[in-house]
C-alpha cells in the first residue's frame, strides 16, 4: 500500500477548515438531538407510559367494582333467601296457630252446642215431668176415685200414692 | 459501489489495479479554498449525512405517535437501547438521565456518518478525517471533567487520581501520573483513534477488494484471472457487510466508553 511518510502523518493533523466543519456539525446535530428529537421522544414514551399505566387503573377500577357488585349481589341473595325462610317459618307458624284456634274455638263451640241442648232437653224433661205429675196426677186421681170412690179422698193418701207410682216410672224409665 | 470505483478506475485507467491510499482520507478542498469554511469531499459527505440524519430524526420526531409505526418503532428501539443497555446500564437511571441526549446524540451521530462508508456515491465515512472523531472525543473529555468538578470537586478528583486510596507511596510515584495521562490523554486519544483507525481500515479493505475485482474481471484480457475477480468481488461483499457492523459496533463502542468515562468521575457508590 503506498504509504507516502508525509501523508500518513497528515492523516493525525487536523485542517482548520475540518475541525471548524466537525464543531459547527456537531454542535447541530446536538442542538436538534437535545432540544427537539430527545424531548419530543420522551414526550411520547412517557405518553404511552401513562396512558398503559392509566389503562391499567381503570382495569383495576372495573375489577374492583365488579367484584362489589357481585358481593353486593350475593350479599343481597343470601338476605333474600333469608328473608324467604323467616317468611316461610313464619307462615308456617301462623298457619299452625290458626288450625289450633280455629280447632279449640270449634270444640269449644261443639262443647257450649252440646251443653246448651243438654241443657235444654234437661230442662224441657223436667217441664215435662212437672206437667205429667200434674196431668197423671189429676187423671189418676180421677180415675183412681172413680174407681175407689170416696176411699181416695184424702189428700195425703193420694200424694203418697202419687209419688210411689212416679217412683217406679222413675225407675222404668231409668232402666 | 462497483460502479463508483469503476469509474474512478476506467479515468485512472493505468496498468496495475488502482489502489486506495492515504491521499482518499486527505482530498483537495472543492469549495472555499483557503478559508477556515473550505468543503472537501469528505466534509461535503458529513453534511449530507448531517442533513439526512436530522431530517429524518425530526420527521420521525415530529410524526412520532402513541402507537408507533414500524419506522418509529425501529428508531424508538434504538433510543431505548442506548438509553437503556448503555447509559442506564453503566451508570444507573438517576445519574444516567442527564447524559441519555449526549449519547443518543454521539450514537446515531457516529453510526450514521460511518454507514457514509459503504454507501455508493459516498463510499467513505464521515468520521474517516481524525477530527470528527477528536471533536467527539473531547466532547466526551469535557463532560467527565465537569462532571468530576461537580461530583467530587476538581482537587478532590485530581488526588483522587493521582493517589488512588489504598495503594502504597511507592508505587502511587508510577500509578499517579499514570493517571493523569489517561485522564488528560489517553481516554480521547484511544476514543478518537479506535473509531477513526477502524474507518481507514474498513474503507481500505473494502476499496482494495473493490480495485482487485475491477482489475481482474473487467480490465483483464486474460480470461484465467477472472475467477481471481469473482473471488476478490465475494470479498468486497463480505467487507461491505462486515462494515455495516463495524459501523455499528464502533458506534456502540464509542458510547459505551464515554458512558464508562464520565461515570468514572462520579464517585463510587458505597
Amino acid at each position: 500500500m503506498p504509504l507516502a511518510e508525509k501523508n500518513g502523518i497528515a492523516l493525525f493533523l487536523p485542517e482548520t477548515y475540518d475541525i471548524v466543519w466537525s464543531l459547527v456539525i456537531l454542535v447541530v446535530i446536538a442542538v436538534c438531538f437535545y432540544k427537539y428529537i430527545m424531548p419530543k421522544f420522551q414526550a411520547v414514551f412517557d405518553a404511552r407510559a401513562a396512558k398503559i399505566e392509566g389503562r391499567m387503573a381503570d382495569a383495576e377500577k372495573a375489577q374492583k367494582a365488579a367484584d362489589e357488585a357481585k358481593k353486593k349481589y350475593e350479599d343481597q341473595l343470601s338476605q333474600a333467601r333469608v328473608e324467604a325462610s323467616k317468611i316461610r317459618d313464619d307462615a308456617r307458624a301462623e298457619a299452625s296457630h290458626i288450625i289450633a284456634d280455629a280447632r279449640s274455638r270449634a270444640e269449644s263451640d261443639a262443647a257450649q252446642i252440646t251443653e246448651n241442648a243438654q241443657r235444654s232437653i234437661e230442662s224441657q224433661h223436667k217441664q215435662a215431668l212437672v206437667s205429667l205429675k200434674g196431668e197423671v196426677g189429676t187423671l189418676a186421681t180421677a180415675l183412681a176415685g172413680k174407681i175407689l170412690g170416696s176411699e181416695l179422698s184424702s189428700s195425703a193418701t193420694q200424694t203418697q200414692m202419687l209419688d210411689k207410682m212416679i217412683d217406679e216410672m222413675d225407675a222404668d224409665s231409668t232402666k | 459501489m462497483v460502479s463508483q470505483v469503476s469509474t474512478q478506475l476506467v479515468l485512472a485507467a493505468k496498468a496495475g489495479p488502482e489502489l486506495p491510499s492515504v491521499d482518499d482520507f486527505l482530498p483537495d478542498p472543492i469549495l472555499f479554498q483557503g478559508t477556515p469554511f473550505a468543503i472537501n469531499r469528505i466534509i461535503l459527505i458529513r453534511i449530507v449525512a448531517t442533513i439526512v440524519l436530522l431530517l429524518v430524526m425530526c420527521i420521525t420526531a415530529k410524526r412520532a405517535k402513541l402507537v408507533p409505526g414500524r419506522w418509529q418503532g425501529l428508531i424508538e428501539t434504538l433510543l431505548e437501547f442506548v438509553r437503556d443497555n448503555i447509559v442506564y446500564q453503566v451508570m444507573g437511571e438517576e445519574r444516567g438521565r442527564r447524559y441519555v441526549p449526549m449519547i443518543t446524540t454521539l450514537f446515531f451521530t457516529i453510526f450514521v456518518f460511518n454507514l457514509c462508508g459503504i454507501i455508493p456515491g459516498m463510499n467513505m465515512a464521515a468520521t474517516a478525517t481524525v477530527t470528527m472523531p477528536l471533536v467527539f472525543a473531547l466532547w466526551t473529555f469535557v463532560q467527565y471533567w465537569i462532571a468530576a468538578c461537580r461530583e467530587k470537586g476538581f482537587l478532590q478528583y485530581l488526588r483522587g487520581e493521582l493517589m488512588p486510596p489504598g495503594v502504597p507511596l511507592p508505587i502511587d510515584i508510577i500509578l499517579g501520573p499514570i493517571n493523569l495521562l489517561e485522564a488528560l490523554i489517553i481516554r480521547p486519544f484511544s476514543l478518537t483513534v479506535r473509531l477513526f483507525a477502524n474507518m481507514i481500515a474498513g474503507h481500505l479493505l473494502v476499496a482494495t477488494c473493490l480495485a482487485f475485482t475491477q482489475f481482474y474481471l473487467i480490465e483483464a484480457s486474460n480470461w484465467a484471472v477472472k475467477p481471481v475477480g469473482v473471488l476478490w468481488l465475494l470479498g468486497g461483499f463480505a467487507f461491505v457487510c462486515f462494515e455495516m457492523f463495524v459501523a455499528a459496533l464502533q458506534a456502540y463502542v464509542f458510547s459505551i466508553l464515554s458512558t464508562v468515562y464520565i461515570n468514572q468521575s462520579y464517585p463510587e457508590v458505597e
